[in-house]
């Protein structure tokens, strides 16, 4: 009952995110562009004088930092699934342990 | 959310720093406890770290045209506890100030403080709440991780209405407008945080049951049941 929960509530997260795309381009020269930038525009329009004193040590080339993007998913995605996968391979073992000692 | 480097003044920058630096020590101090007593939870915490990890990492789109991304720190406060997010949550923005040139070594402080300890510590305190209340566990589960994502971004336009007040209306009026840039974007985004923690959960209830009763997350079962 539970995996078929779960199935249900993914379909709602991917459908509230192709809604969001969908309805979101419908506004008048729509980018997606990200809130960080949206905040520092924010900052600009109270403070025009503010500059930032500090710049960053190193920025990737945008071609890179893509990269670095996916390696971040990949590496969060690598480990979640190895660790769902042994689990789920634990109780599988266990079982058929179980079945074969009957 | 993160706030850019450079763009807190340096009093900010520092006070934020020094504000958070006693919650990363006593994280560490907290998941070196629990891995020495708790090793059979290792792996568990990592998917936790990894669940953030994987989450931020993941611009999405929202209805206004912007987009920004959820924190996915709410799974690891829930089940071990807010401290040890502290450490888990500054491992990510560390990761993306160094490598990613996202967020900034002089707001690391204040982004530590609004993502890795503030909303682990209001999603915990939702859980135990909803708990209290005899809220069935995926309903508590969804509000405390959709919630804590909000109180992120609301700590968030709070330090910068404390940085920049609005010349006009002040502080108040300054975290409106802030609250509002971020809001539209990050409200359907805590809905989608919710949702898949309460998928991870579900998964855990099924396969992980003696990790979550060792962490007092389930309830341990009274008689205990012969392991084959």
């Amino acid at each position: 009952m539970k995996a078929r929960n779960s199935w249900w509530l993914l379909a709602v997260a991917a459908a509230l995110i192709v809604a969001s795309v969908l309805i979101g381009s419908r506004h008048e020269g729509t980018e997606f562009a990200g809130t960080d930038g949206q905040a520092m525009k924010t900052i600009a329009t109270l403070n025009p004088d503010y500059q930032p004193w500090f710049d960053f040590i190193w920025a990737p080339p945008p071609e890179i930092a893509s990269g670095l993007f996916a390696l971040q998913a990949a590496l969060g995605a690598g480990v979640l699934g190895y660790y769902l996968g042994f689990k789920r391979g634990q109780r599988q073992g266990r079982q058929s342990r179980s079945d074969a000692g009957d | 959310m993160h706030i850019t480097e450079g763009f807190l003044p340096p009093l900010h920058a520092v006070a934020w720093t020094a504000a958070s630096l006693p919650f990363i020590f006593f994280s560490v101090y907290r998941v070196n406890r629990l891995m020495r007593e708790k090793p059979e939870t290792k792996l568990l915490l990592a998917a936790s770290g990894a669940f953030a990890f994987v989450i931020s990492a993941l611009k999405l789109p929202s209805v206004t045209g912007s987009c920004s991304h959820a924190t996915g720190t709410g799974l690891g406060a829930i089940l071990f506890g807010p401290s040890v997010m502290a450490l888990l949550g500054t491992i990510v923005l560390a990761f993306q100030t160094l490598l990613l040139a996202h967020g900034g070594v002089t707001t690391l402080g204040a982004n530590v403080f609004s993502m890795a300890i503030a909303g682990p510590w209001v999603a915990y305190a939702v859980l135990r709440s909803a708990k209290g209340l005899k809220a069935p566990l995926a309903a508590s589960v969804f509000l405390a991780a959709m919630l804590g994502d909000l109180t992120t971004y609301l700590v968030t336009a709070g330090q910068l209405a404390l940085a920049f007040p609005d010349p006009a209306s002040g502080i108040v009026g300054s975290f409106l407008k802030f609250t509002g840039v971020f809001a539209p974007t990050q409200l359907p985004l805590a809905v989608i945080e919710g949702l898949l923690t309460v998928v991870i959960v579900n998964f855990l209830r099924e396969y992980s049951s003696d990790e979550l009763q060792n962490l007092r997350f389930l309830p341990k079962p009274l008689v205990s049941e012969a392991r084959p």
